[in-house]
């Protein structure tokens, strides 16, 4: 299965769209796509880059364990928890950050 | 130091300006990313993987306390508090957000700095010796004309959009610091039959996914034609240059299939026409750049050597850093002081706004107000008393920044590699930590002598793998992360690429895989003054493929 995952304009965060059609902080609230979902998945897309408020919006592959979405890239599993060495927290969205399409 | 004139000043103003009214259109939309990126990437503002990275141009590595000091501002006010010293010999902060950013320029134009053409396909900042015009072995200060070349290469109408990115380095010296044979140009300083000093020039060197050492176009440039000669390059790169694949659109790839006599005839038939023309240098002009790098006023000093052998029973670890991290000045009675930014178990070439502020205090006080960023990631004070080393050394202590380290095996290059870069296949800085913890020992260190580690996180070789004495390239396979390595490279006037020895190891693996190599040196050594290196050339590669992999 796949979820939509990109960068926030304004503070560069990792974003991922969620079930309401928010850009959201946390991969736990992504929204996942089923192969038969490849249409919405793209609608989602395409409205989300005519916003202008996601840049470097990516499809990325998960699964499911347990209740738990887990990126299949380990590149992912960073994006989503922040660096390992030097241990930062992830970027976080502005007050002003949230967006919806 | 250089300083800004008023033309200097109003560039860099109108630039930065212009850069806030970019941001702010593209904050109100009427700029898509598309139309914006190019427009950040030549400000040195790139997207990572979680936030926009900014990369500031330190020219060929040399700052006054005042611009740290902005650095170390910077990091606390728009950033995490900290910043990371580059290969490039600039700075990156890896945390600011986009409305921040015209400020963060602001600043920077106020202390004489910016982050132009840090990026994009342009000449990138000059790089050379972190030592330059205070050490004993130079011909002569690069500084003077890595400046004029700074002014050259900026904004330059033609080459603004070349091929790829292009990247000059070069060094006053014999002994090569500046890696100027990995680049697209490198320089050295060169004496022609008549006593004359100049410019021996080399072409068509880089690192990445396909590493070349570069080839000697010239033996000799005169300092009045050497804007002539590098522009004459640059038409011949801008014109044969491939535009149609990025990987293969360096120079040393246009070099390497054209052959070095074509490439030299071609750049001869330009200089012909352009040698003699504008950009001939007026001995004025170099005059009156070289007089913002005369010497400071030396004071006389009576003692003129440091009794390292007793300072090593007094406190072993200062005698330690006194035998590591001091490089002979050409004045009797100073040293140049390699300041560590490589801690044991730390993230290589990291300092926090602290420490930047603490090194500036050091420069003022100690070295006559300049420093300078090394391309492996570590800080200098270029003119330091040989009598105020104690009381230098007690504040290094006390601000974790006295690690006697400068050339030993902890002494890492490693690129942000996955953990920051949107680039990476694999993580560098976690690797250098642990091969950092695994050999900490400072007896360790000393045994093994010199030995250069440089990791990257993919093959762009931000890291510098290739020359590595070790190097260490980081790759994903089935979503695993992976480390080949590689052994025999050197970035210096014997330059060569390190030979990879066979599969890859896991991320775990690895701190065992380089003790196995090291012990393999040391078992093998003929006495401890043959390094790592010579022992490595003498062997081969033999005992440390089977020391990695076993016998066949």
């Amino acid at each position: 299965m796949e979820i939509l995952t990109g960068n926030e304009l304004m503070s560069g965060a990792t974003v991922y769209l969620d079930r309401a059609g928010q850009w959201v902080e946390d991969l736990q609230q992504a929204r996942t796509f089923g192969a038969e979902e490849a249409e919405a998945r793209d609608t989602a897309l395409a409205r989300t880059k005519a916003t202008g408020r996601i840049n470097s919006i990516e499809i990325e592959t998960v699964k499911r364990v347990g209740d738990t979405i887990v990126p299949d890239r380990i590149r992912e599993r960073i994006r989503a928890e922040g660096p390992t060495a030097p241990r930062f927290d992830r970027q976080h969205l502005d007050e002003d950050g949230h967006v919806s399409i | 130091m250089y300083r800004y004139d008023e033309f200097d000043a109003a560039f860099v103003k109108a630039r930065t300006d212009q850069f806030a009214d970019q941001v702010m259109r593209r904050l109100a939309g009427e700029l898509s990313e598309d139309q914006f990126r190019p427009l950040r990437l030549m400000n040195g503002l790139y997207l990572q993987l979680h936030a926009y990275m900014l990369r500031i141009a330190v020219p060929y590595g040399t700052m006054s306390a005042k611009q740290l000091r902005m650095l170390a501002h910077i990091a606390r006010t728009y950033d995490r508090g900290y910043g990371h010293f580059t290969t490039r010999q600039n700075i990156q902060f890896n945390w600011p957000k986009l409305r921040d950013i015209p400020p963060i320029l602001a600043d920077l134009a106020s202390v004489e700095m910016h982050a132009i053409q840090t990026s994009g396909n342009c000449i990138r900042n000059i790089t050379t010796d972190q030592f330059a015009g205070a050490a004993a072995d130079e011909i002569i200060d690069p500084r003077p004309v890595a400046e004029i070349l700074r002014q050259w290469s900026s904004l330059h109408p033609e080459f603004s959009y070349l091929p790829r990115k292009f990247k000059i380095a070069m060094t006053g010296a014999t002994h090569d610091r500046a890696a100027i044979r990995f680049h697209d140009i490198g320089l050295q300083a060169a004496t022609n039959a008549t006593g004359d000093i100049g410019w021996q020039v080399w072409v068509g060197g880089g690192l990445g996914r396909t590493p070349i050492i570069g080839k000697e176009i010239s033996p000799f440039v005169p300092h009045e034609h050497l804007l002539a000669y590098l522009e004459s390059i640059l038409r011949v790169y801008n014109r044969y240059g491939r535009r149609d694949n990025k990987y293969k659109a360096r120079i040393k790839i246009l070099v390497h299939e054209e052959g070095i006599d074509t490439i030299r005839a071609q750049v001869d038939e330009e200089f012909a026409a352009v040698k003699g023309g504008v950009l001939t240098l007026p001995q004025a002009e170099l005059d009156r750049i070289t007089a913002y790098f005369a010497p400071p006023e030396f004071d006389r000093i009576n003692e003129t050597r440091v009794d390292v052998a007793r300072e090593k029973i007094v406190n072993p670890a200062y005698g330690r850093w006194l035998e590591r991290n001091l490089n002979a000045h050409r004045q009797p009675g100073y040293v140049s002081v390699t300041i560590s930014l490589k801690p044991i178990g730390g993230a290589p070439g990291d300092a926090t706004d602290a420490q930047m502020d603490v090194v500036a205090g050091l420069a003022e006080r100690y070295s006559h107000d300049e420093l300078r960023v090394t391309h492996e990631q570590n800080l200098v004070l270029p003119h330091v008393k040989i009598t105020d080393l104690a009381a230098l050394y007690a504040v290094l202590v006390e601000n974790g920044l006295a690690e006697g380290n400068a050339g030993q095996i902890t002494d890492m290059i490693a690129c942000p590699g996955l953990d920051f870069c949107a680039l990476a296949n694999a993580r560098s800085i976690p690797i250098a930590q642990e091969i950092s913890k695994r050999f900490g020992a400072p007896e360790r260190q000393a045994e093994i002598g010199d030995l250069k580690i440089k990791i990257s996180g993919c093959i762009n070789a931000c890291g510098h793998h290739h020359v590595g004495h070790i190097g260490i390239l980081g790759v994903e396979k089935k979503g695993t992360e992976l480390y080949q390595i590689t052994v025999g490279g050197d970035a210096t006037e014997t330059a060569s690429i390190g030979n990879i020895l066979g599969p890859g190891f896991v991320a775990e693996a690895v701190p065992d895989a380089i003790e196995r190599l090291v012990d393999t040196y040391l078992a093998a050594r003929t006495t401890p003054a043959e390094t790592f290196l010579m022992a490595y050339r003498r062997l081969g590669d033999a005992p440390f493929k089977e020391a990695l992999y076993g016998a066949d």
